[in-house]
Protein backbone atom coordinates (compact mmCIF):
# COMPACT_ATOMS: atom_id res chain seq x y z
CA UNK A 1 0.00 0.00 0.00
CA UNK A 2 1.96 3.34 0.69
CA UNK A 3 4.18 4.25 3.19
CA UNK A 4 2.34 4.95 6.53
CA UNK A 5 3.82 2.88 9.42
CA UNK A 6 0.78 0.69 10.71
CA UNK A 7 0.24 -0.91 13.35
CA UNK A 8 -2.65 -3.95 13.31
CA UNK A 9 -3.83 -4.39 16.94
CA UNK A 10 -5.22 -8.00 17.96
CA UNK A 11 -7.08 -8.71 21.34
CA UNK A 12 -7.18 -11.45 22.17
CA UNK A 13 -8.61 -13.42 24.92
CA UNK A 14 -7.97 -17.44 25.17
CA UNK A 15 -8.05 -17.62 21.40
CA UNK A 16 -5.13 -20.35 21.22
CA UNK A 17 -6.89 -22.31 18.42
CA UNK A 18 -7.48 -19.09 15.93
CA UNK A 19 -4.97 -16.48 17.27
CA UNK A 20 -2.10 -17.85 14.32
CA UNK A 21 -4.67 -18.04 11.35
CA UNK A 22 -5.07 -14.66 12.06
CA UNK A 23 -2.09 -13.06 12.35
CA UNK A 24 -0.88 -15.26 9.52
CA UNK A 25 -3.53 -14.17 7.17
CA UNK A 26 -2.71 -10.07 8.84
CA UNK A 27 0.52 -11.12 7.69
CA UNK A 28 -0.01 -12.00 4.29
CA UNK A 29 -2.14 -8.78 3.26
CA UNK A 30 -0.22 -6.49 5.43
CA UNK A 31 3.43 -7.52 4.84
CA UNK A 32 4.63 -3.97 5.99
CA UNK A 33 2.58 -3.45 9.14
CA UNK A 34 3.74 -4.31 12.31
CA UNK A 35 1.40 -6.86 14.35
CA UNK A 36 0.61 -6.80 18.30
CA UNK A 37 -1.65 -9.39 19.79
CA UNK A 38 -2.43 -8.03 23.31
CA UNK A 39 -3.10 -11.51 25.50
CA UNK A 40 -5.23 -10.33 27.63
CA UNK A 41 -4.66 -12.27 30.31
CA UNK A 42 -5.87 -15.75 28.45
CA UNK A 43 -5.20 -19.12 30.24
CA UNK A 44 -4.58 -20.91 27.66
CA UNK A 45 -1.05 -20.80 25.19
CA UNK A 46 -2.52 -17.40 23.29
CA UNK A 47 0.81 -15.96 23.85
CA UNK A 48 3.06 -18.72 22.06
CA UNK A 49 0.63 -19.33 19.48
CA UNK A 50 0.59 -15.51 18.66
CA UNK A 51 4.85 -15.19 19.33
CA UNK A 52 4.93 -18.53 16.69
CA UNK A 53 3.15 -17.08 14.28
CA UNK A 54 5.43 -13.75 14.12
CA UNK A 55 3.47 -11.39 16.14
CA UNK A 56 4.88 -9.18 18.57
CA UNK A 57 2.85 -10.17 21.83
CA UNK A 58 1.66 -8.10 25.19
CA UNK A 59 0.49 -10.12 28.03
CA UNK A 60 -1.21 -8.31 30.35
CA UNK A 61 -0.74 -9.92 33.70
CA UNK A 62 -4.58 -10.17 34.20
CA UNK A 63 -8.00 -10.06 32.11
CA UNK A 64 -8.69 -6.31 32.19
CA UNK A 65 -11.51 -6.53 29.24
CA UNK A 66 -11.57 -6.37 25.89
CA UNK A 67 -11.54 -2.25 25.77
CA UNK A 68 -8.30 -1.87 27.74
CA UNK A 69 -6.80 -4.61 25.90
CA UNK A 70 -7.35 -2.60 22.67
CA UNK A 71 -6.40 0.67 24.16
CA UNK A 72 -2.65 -0.80 25.45
CA UNK A 73 -2.49 -1.54 21.61
CA UNK A 74 -3.61 2.46 21.04
CA UNK A 75 -0.93 3.24 23.66
CA UNK A 76 1.81 1.35 21.67
CA UNK A 77 0.53 2.77 18.76
CA UNK A 78 0.71 6.22 20.05
CA UNK A 79 4.49 5.37 21.92
CA UNK A 80 5.57 3.85 18.61
CA UNK A 81 4.49 7.28 16.53
CA UNK A 82 2.40 5.13 14.31
CA UNK A 83 0.08 6.53 11.26
CA UNK A 84 -2.26 4.14 11.16
CA UNK A 85 -3.92 1.63 13.89
CA UNK A 86 -6.03 -1.52 12.80
CA UNK A 87 -8.18 -3.12 15.51
CA UNK A 88 -9.04 -7.07 14.37
CA UNK A 89 -10.36 -9.75 16.34
CA UNK A 90 -8.41 -12.20 17.81
CA UNK A 91 -11.15 -14.88 17.05
CA UNK A 92 -10.81 -14.95 13.08
CA UNK A 93 -14.46 -12.69 12.21
CA UNK A 94 -13.00 -10.33 10.50
CA UNK A 95 -11.44 -11.10 7.77
CA UNK A 96 -7.79 -9.63 7.32
CA UNK A 97 -8.11 -8.87 3.37
CA UNK A 98 -10.61 -6.87 4.31
CA UNK A 99 -8.23 -4.42 5.92
CA UNK A 100 -7.27 -2.71 2.37
CA UNK A 101 -11.07 -1.65 2.32
CA UNK A 102 -10.61 -0.03 5.79
CA UNK A 103 -7.20 1.55 4.47
CA UNK A 104 -8.39 2.78 1.40
CA UNK A 105 -11.04 4.67 2.80
CA UNK A 106 -8.60 5.90 5.45
CA UNK A 107 -5.92 6.96 3.42
CA UNK A 108 -8.63 8.48 0.95
CA UNK A 109 -9.17 11.22 4.01
CA UNK A 110 -12.09 12.83 5.72
CA UNK A 111 -12.17 10.49 7.93
CA UNK A 112 -10.37 9.89 11.16
CA UNK A 113 -11.78 6.56 12.13
CA UNK A 114 -13.03 3.57 9.57
CA UNK A 115 -15.79 1.34 10.73
CA UNK A 116 -16.18 -1.69 9.10
CA UNK A 117 -19.74 -2.72 9.06
CA UNK A 118 -21.36 -6.05 8.82
CA UNK A 119 -24.94 -4.55 8.44
CA UNK A 120 -24.04 -1.79 5.15
CA UNK A 121 -24.51 -4.00 2.62
CA UNK A 122 -25.64 -8.16 2.21
CA UNK A 123 -22.25 -9.43 2.54
CA UNK A 124 -23.46 -12.89 3.57
CA UNK A 125 -23.52 -12.38 7.08
CA UNK A 126 -26.67 -14.47 8.93
CA UNK A 127 -27.18 -13.03 12.76
CA UNK A 128 -29.53 -14.57 14.71
CA UNK A 129 -33.04 -13.10 15.16
CA UNK A 130 -32.78 -11.82 18.48
CA UNK A 131 -29.03 -10.47 18.10
CA UNK A 132 -30.08 -8.57 15.12
CA UNK A 133 -32.77 -6.82 16.78
CA UNK A 134 -30.52 -6.02 19.87
CA UNK A 135 -27.99 -4.73 17.32
CA UNK A 136 -30.29 -3.03 15.33
CA UNK A 137 -31.87 -1.16 18.45
CA UNK A 138 -28.47 0.18 19.74
CA UNK A 139 -27.35 1.42 16.38
CA UNK A 140 -30.60 3.16 16.25
CA UNK A 141 -30.12 4.95 19.73
CA UNK A 142 -26.08 5.29 19.29
CA UNK A 143 -26.96 6.61 15.89
CA UNK A 144 -29.37 9.53 17.59
CA UNK A 145 -27.08 10.14 20.30
CA UNK A 146 -24.36 10.66 18.04
CA UNK A 147 -26.53 12.49 15.40
CA UNK A 148 -24.57 10.71 12.72
CA UNK A 149 -26.22 7.18 11.07
CA UNK A 150 -24.50 4.17 12.45
CA UNK A 151 -25.41 0.33 10.84
CA UNK A 152 -23.13 -1.44 13.41
CA UNK A 153 -22.09 0.38 16.99
CA UNK A 154 -20.82 -3.02 17.66
CA UNK A 155 -17.82 -3.72 14.92
CA UNK A 156 -14.27 -3.76 16.24
CA UNK A 157 -12.73 -3.93 13.05
CA UNK A 158 -11.75 -0.29 12.36
CA UNK A 159 -9.08 1.45 11.18
CA UNK A 160 -7.52 4.86 13.12
CA UNK A 161 -5.47 7.61 12.07
CA UNK A 162 -3.02 9.44 14.24
CA UNK A 163 -5.52 11.97 15.77
CA UNK A 164 -7.35 8.54 16.56
CA UNK A 165 -4.54 6.72 17.83
CA UNK A 166 -3.87 9.77 20.64
CA UNK A 167 -7.75 9.81 21.57
CA UNK A 168 -8.23 5.97 21.69
CA UNK A 169 -4.42 5.32 23.88
CA UNK A 170 -5.90 8.08 26.36
CA UNK A 171 -10.12 7.76 26.10
CA UNK A 172 -11.36 4.22 25.65
CA UNK A 173 -13.73 2.56 27.83
CA UNK A 174 -13.04 -0.62 29.12
CA UNK A 175 -16.33 -3.08 29.17
CA UNK A 176 -17.96 -3.37 26.07
CA UNK A 177 -15.96 -0.08 24.10
CA UNK A 178 -17.34 -0.38 20.35
CA UNK A 179 -20.55 1.87 21.02
CA UNK A 180 -18.83 3.80 23.00
CA UNK A 181 -16.28 4.66 21.27
CA UNK A 182 -18.22 6.06 18.43
CA UNK A 183 -20.32 8.29 20.61
CA UNK A 184 -16.56 9.87 22.07
CA UNK A 185 -15.24 9.86 18.52
CA UNK A 186 -17.84 12.37 17.36
CA UNK A 187 -17.91 14.47 20.76
CA UNK A 188 -14.30 14.86 20.42
CA UNK A 189 -14.96 15.88 16.54
CA UNK A 190 -13.05 12.72 15.37
CA UNK A 191 -14.88 11.97 11.67
CA UNK A 192 -16.57 8.38 11.77
CA UNK A 193 -17.13 6.48 8.11
CA UNK A 194 -18.52 2.62 7.51
CA UNK A 195 -17.55 0.69 4.90
CA UNK A 196 -19.35 -2.58 4.55
CA UNK A 197 -17.26 -5.85 5.00
CA UNK A 198 -18.41 -9.22 5.34
CA UNK A 199 -17.47 -11.96 8.87
CA UNK A 200 -16.67 -14.91 9.10
CA UNK A 201 -17.79 -17.23 11.59
CA UNK A 202 -15.27 -17.75 14.41
CA UNK A 203 -12.41 -20.22 13.65
CA UNK A 204 -11.93 -21.92 17.41
CA UNK A 205 -12.62 -20.98 20.91
CA UNK A 206 -15.88 -19.88 22.15
CA UNK A 207 -17.99 -16.63 22.20
CA UNK A 208 -18.41 -14.65 24.86
CA UNK A 209 -22.52 -13.57 24.45
CA UNK A 210 -24.86 -16.30 26.15
CA UNK A 211 -28.67 -14.97 26.21
CA UNK A 212 -27.84 -13.30 29.74
CA UNK A 213 -24.61 -11.63 29.29
CA UNK A 214 -26.43 -10.13 25.69
CA UNK A 215 -28.84 -8.54 27.88
CA UNK A 216 -26.69 -7.64 30.56
CA UNK A 217 -24.66 -6.07 27.25
CA UNK A 218 -27.75 -3.84 26.54
CA UNK A 219 -28.38 -2.51 29.38
CA UNK A 220 -25.03 -1.45 30.54
CA UNK A 221 -24.01 -0.60 26.63
CA UNK A 222 -27.59 1.77 26.80
CA UNK A 223 -26.73 3.37 30.63
CA UNK A 224 -23.20 3.97 29.53
CA UNK A 225 -23.58 5.65 26.24
CA UNK A 226 -26.66 7.56 27.79
CA UNK A 227 -24.40 8.96 30.63
CA UNK A 228 -21.63 9.39 27.87
CA UNK A 229 -24.19 11.61 25.88
CA UNK A 230 -24.59 13.61 29.10
CA UNK A 231 -20.78 14.47 29.80
CA UNK A 232 -18.63 16.47 28.12
CA UNK A 233 -16.09 16.03 25.62
CA UNK A 234 -13.09 14.25 27.24
CA UNK A 235 -10.28 16.41 27.59
CA UNK A 236 -7.40 14.50 25.36
CA UNK A 237 -4.82 16.70 27.01
CA UNK A 238 -4.64 15.67 30.98
CA UNK A 239 -3.29 11.73 30.60
CA UNK A 240 -0.38 10.94 29.12
CA UNK A 241 1.25 8.05 29.48
CA UNK A 242 5.12 7.85 29.34
CA UNK A 243 7.23 5.04 29.31
CA UNK B 1 -29.93 9.26 80.38
CA UNK B 2 -31.09 5.95 78.65
CA UNK B 3 -35.17 6.01 79.44
CA UNK B 4 -35.38 3.16 76.86
CA UNK B 5 -33.31 0.01 76.18
CA UNK B 6 -33.09 -0.02 72.56
CA UNK B 7 -31.50 3.79 73.44
CA UNK B 8 -29.14 1.82 75.37
CA UNK B 9 -28.57 -0.81 72.86
CA UNK B 10 -27.65 1.93 69.67
CA UNK B 11 -25.50 3.45 72.56
CA UNK B 12 -22.89 -0.14 73.36
CA UNK B 13 -23.07 -0.40 69.40
CA UNK B 14 -21.97 2.34 68.86
CA UNK B 15 -19.26 2.60 71.12
CA UNK B 16 -18.19 -0.82 70.29
CA UNK B 17 -18.04 0.26 66.40
CA UNK B 18 -16.18 3.20 67.13
CA UNK B 19 -13.61 1.40 69.59
CA UNK B 20 -13.25 -0.96 66.83
CA UNK B 21 -12.78 1.58 64.03
CA UNK B 22 -9.88 3.16 65.97
CA UNK B 23 -8.25 -0.08 67.16
CA UNK B 24 -8.12 -1.34 63.48
CA UNK B 25 -6.81 2.38 62.56
CA UNK B 26 -4.03 1.85 65.17
CA UNK B 27 -3.47 -1.47 64.08
CA UNK B 28 -2.98 -0.40 60.65
CA UNK B 29 -5.68 -2.79 59.27
CA UNK B 30 -8.03 0.24 58.34
CA UNK B 31 -6.48 3.59 56.74
CA UNK B 32 -6.64 6.47 58.23
CA UNK B 33 -8.48 7.97 55.22
CA UNK B 34 -10.84 4.97 55.13
CA UNK B 35 -12.14 5.26 58.68
CA UNK B 36 -12.59 8.72 58.88
CA UNK B 37 -16.63 8.48 57.72
CA UNK B 38 -16.78 5.51 59.93
CA UNK B 39 -15.70 7.37 62.78
CA UNK B 40 -18.54 10.07 62.01
CA UNK B 41 -21.10 7.91 61.39
CA UNK B 42 -20.27 6.01 64.85
CA UNK B 43 -19.74 9.47 66.77
CA UNK B 44 -23.07 11.21 65.67
CA UNK B 45 -25.06 8.19 66.64
CA UNK B 46 -23.52 7.80 69.90
CA UNK B 47 -24.03 11.65 70.92
CA UNK B 48 -27.11 11.31 69.41
CA UNK B 49 -28.05 8.03 71.61
CA UNK B 50 -26.82 10.27 74.40
CA UNK B 51 -28.49 13.59 74.08
CA UNK B 52 -31.85 11.76 74.40
CA UNK B 53 -33.80 15.05 75.00
CA UNK B 54 -32.21 16.68 71.90
CA UNK B 55 -33.13 13.51 69.59
CA UNK B 56 -36.98 13.34 71.25
CA UNK B 57 -36.84 16.95 69.74
CA UNK B 58 -35.26 16.02 65.96
CA UNK B 59 -37.45 12.93 65.75
CA UNK B 60 -41.06 14.53 65.26
CA UNK B 61 -39.59 16.90 62.67
CA UNK B 62 -38.38 14.33 60.71
CA UNK B 63 -42.07 12.68 61.03
CA UNK B 64 -40.76 10.20 63.32
CA UNK B 65 -42.71 9.53 66.07
CA UNK B 66 -40.74 6.61 68.00
CA UNK B 67 -37.27 8.89 68.20
CA UNK B 68 -35.34 6.00 68.65
CA UNK B 69 -36.26 4.93 65.30
CA UNK B 70 -34.19 7.89 64.22
CA UNK B 71 -31.04 6.43 65.12
CA UNK B 72 -31.38 3.67 62.94
CA UNK B 73 -32.21 6.04 60.23
CA UNK B 74 -29.17 8.11 61.36
CA UNK B 75 -26.97 4.67 61.12
CA UNK B 76 -28.56 3.96 57.53
CA UNK B 77 -28.23 7.08 55.93
CA UNK B 78 -24.52 6.94 57.18
CA UNK B 79 -24.40 3.54 55.49
CA UNK B 80 -25.28 4.69 52.43
CA UNK B 81 -22.95 7.54 52.29
CA UNK B 82 -20.14 5.05 53.19
CA UNK B 83 -21.52 2.50 50.20
CA UNK B 84 -21.48 5.32 47.77
CA UNK B 85 -18.20 6.55 48.97
CA UNK B 86 -15.85 3.06 48.52
CA UNK B 87 -18.00 2.29 45.34
CA UNK B 88 -16.09 5.88 44.10
CA UNK B 89 -12.58 4.40 45.66
CA UNK B 90 -13.13 0.90 43.92
CA UNK B 91 -13.51 2.76 40.77
CA UNK B 92 -10.95 4.75 41.32
CA UNK B 93 -8.70 1.77 42.23
CA UNK B 94 -10.08 -0.52 39.45
CA UNK B 95 -8.73 2.80 36.62
CA UNK B 96 -5.42 2.44 38.56
CA UNK B 97 -4.76 -1.02 38.26
CA UNK B 98 -5.94 -1.47 34.64
CA UNK B 99 -3.24 1.46 34.03
CA UNK B 100 -0.80 -0.12 36.30
CA UNK B 101 -1.22 -3.57 34.60
CA UNK B 102 -1.00 -2.09 30.85
CA UNK B 103 2.07 -0.52 31.43
CA UNK B 104 3.57 -4.05 33.18
CA UNK B 105 2.22 -5.63 29.82
CA UNK B 106 4.19 -3.08 27.64
CA UNK B 107 6.79 -2.54 29.90
CA UNK B 108 7.34 -6.90 30.30
CA UNK B 109 7.50 -7.29 26.36
CA UNK B 110 10.21 -4.62 26.00
CA UNK B 111 12.07 -6.05 28.93
CA UNK B 112 11.58 -9.41 26.95
CA UNK B 113 12.50 -8.01 23.99
CA UNK B 114 16.38 -6.26 25.03
CA UNK B 115 16.89 -9.62 27.39
CA UNK B 116 16.31 -12.72 25.18
CA UNK B 117 14.52 -11.83 21.75
CA UNK B 118 10.06 -11.26 22.66
CA UNK B 119 9.91 -15.39 24.66
CA UNK B 120 8.16 -14.47 27.58
CA UNK B 121 5.44 -17.32 28.28
CA UNK B 122 7.38 -18.69 30.87
CA UNK B 123 4.77 -17.30 33.68
CA UNK B 124 1.39 -17.65 31.88
CA UNK B 125 -0.81 -19.79 33.11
Amino acid sequence: MIDAKTLVIIPAYNEQASIARVVNRVNECLPAADVVVINDGSNDSTSLAAYEAGAKVISLPYNLGIGAAVQTGFMLAQAGNYDIAVQVDGDGQHDPSEIEVLLSKLIAGESDVVVGSRYLADRGYVTPLPRLLGTRILAAYVSMLAGQKFSDTTSGFRASNKRAIGVCAENYPADYPEPESLLTFRKIGLRVSEVPVHMNKRYGGKSSITPFWSAYYMIKVVLAVTILALRRAPQTEDTTYVY
Amino acid sequence: MFTDRLTLLVFVAALGLLLLVLEMVRRRALAEKYSLLWLIMSVVILLLAIARPALDRIAPILGIYYAPSALFVAGFVGLLVILLYFSAVITQLTREARIAAQQIGILRERVDELENGGQHFSDDK
